[in-house]
């Protein structure tokens, strides 16, 4: 990926800040969000738990997730999956307005499509993923990348203590990149909005509103929108693996799925979210909001 | 685990994710790559989740996803 010149524009104080950084030329915005953390569980665990975290208390709203291919190389071994996922729409409402009809989420129903490809190393110990938006990528296309890795260090001195291999300390880093790009300075916008009205849709108030914007004012919305949005969201995916991690330690894989069979019945998502799925329909979910 | 897109899939989604995940921890993770105990549920899962995914008129936009995954893929592999 082409940065040029990244500036830093922004840092957030906590122990452990994401490094936001901004990018701009004539093509294109892109933003870049980094972030580094460290888990205390094996890498067998946190990938395992990976696979596992839907759903979580924190993740209230992935509405589905399905398997659409998995495999194993084999030449080196490891095993790819590529998910889709139906969430509802994180498309802020400032934005969803400059939107064309539709483009905020499927059929404008507030949901959105993910496509999560997965590829993991179980000798080498370590696990890749990627998010990415599956519509009105043309508008704004948003790449989450994660990099898990096993982290050995330490193993052998605690060894030398005398301690118990159950008791050696392992830990798991991953390093989040979430990449923003964005075509609205080059006026692709402004075309959808024309093509779409001239379909004879009544959008004339919306028009004047929208050319009175100027993309500056387009492109800083994004940015103070996504890089507090990003950063909401990464924080409260650790959150949700933390939980799943806990479960899997305390239960194992029978302790997660009970804890998530208890979380549904308390959140009444079997009864309404199977009505609302089974009517193919969502809608209900709309203002339903899930800071 | 999470709900399928399709609700005619979530029973065989989840006996497929159940032996999935026992084949994960328990196999795969552990060294035992060559195994391949849920290949039949999987089938089975990915044939229901298709047709839903046409009759949903999903399939399209998710062909062009996995396409610009594995260029992006590309672009990575090429720089590093």
């Amino acid at each position: 990926m082409q940065l040029p010149l990244p500036s830093r524009v922004k840092s957030h104080g906590s122990d452990n800040p994401p490094n936001a950084f901004l990018a701009i030329d004539s093509t294109a915005i892109m933003k870049f969000f980094e972030n580094k953390f460290t888990y205390d569980y094996s890498f067998p665990a946190v990938s395992l738990a990976y696979f596992l975290r839907y759903p979580n208390p924190y993740s209230r709203h992935v509405l589905t997730t399905d398997v659409i291919d998995r495999y194993i190389d084999p030449e080196t071994q490891r095993l790819h999956t590529i998910r889709l996922l139906l969430k509802k729409s994180k498309v802020p409402a400032g934005i969803l307005k400059l939107l064309p009809k539709g483009m905020g989420g499927s059929d404008s129903s507030g949901q959105s499509y993910i496509l999560e490809t997965t590829v993991v190393d179980p000798h080498e110990g370590w696990m890749e993923t990627e998010s990415r938006n599956m519509e009105w990528t043309g508008i704004l296309s948003v790449v989450e990348k994660q990099r898990y890795q096993r982290l050995d260090s330490g193993n052998e001195s605690r060894v030398l203590e005398g301690l118990s291999m159950e008791q050696k300390a392992e830990q798991t880093t991953v390093r989040t990149t979430v990449t923003f790009k964005s075509r609205l300075g080059q006026g692709k916008l402004l075309g959808r909005k024309k093509a779409d009205n001239a379909e004879g849709e009544d959008e004339a108030p919306k028009r004047g509103f929208f050319s009175s914007l100027s993309t500056a004012g387009i492109q800083r919305t994004i940015e103070l929108i996504g890089v507090s949005r990003t950063r909401d969201a990464v924080l409260k995916s650790k959150e949700g693996m933390n939980v799943v991690l806990e479960r899997l330690r305390s239960g194992g894989i029978v302790g997660v799925l009970e804890a998530m069979r208890r979380d549904r019945e308390a959140l009444g998502l079997d009864g309404p979210l199977k009505r609302v799925l089974l009517q193919g329909n969502a809608h209900t979910f709309r203002d339903d909001d899930d800071k | 685990m999470a709900a399928s897109i399709a609700p005619e899939c979530n029973d065989i989604k989840e006996k497929y994710d159940t032996c999935f995940l026992k084949w994960y921890s328990e196999k795969y993770l552990r060294g035992n790559t060559k195994s391949n105990d849920c290949d039949e549920l999987f089938g089975k899962y990915k044939s229901c989740l298709h047709k839903a995914l046409k009759d949903k008129g999903i399939d399209g936009m998710l062909d062009d996803a996995r396409k610009s995954s594995s260029e992006t893929d590309a672009e990575f592999l090429k720089k590093s």
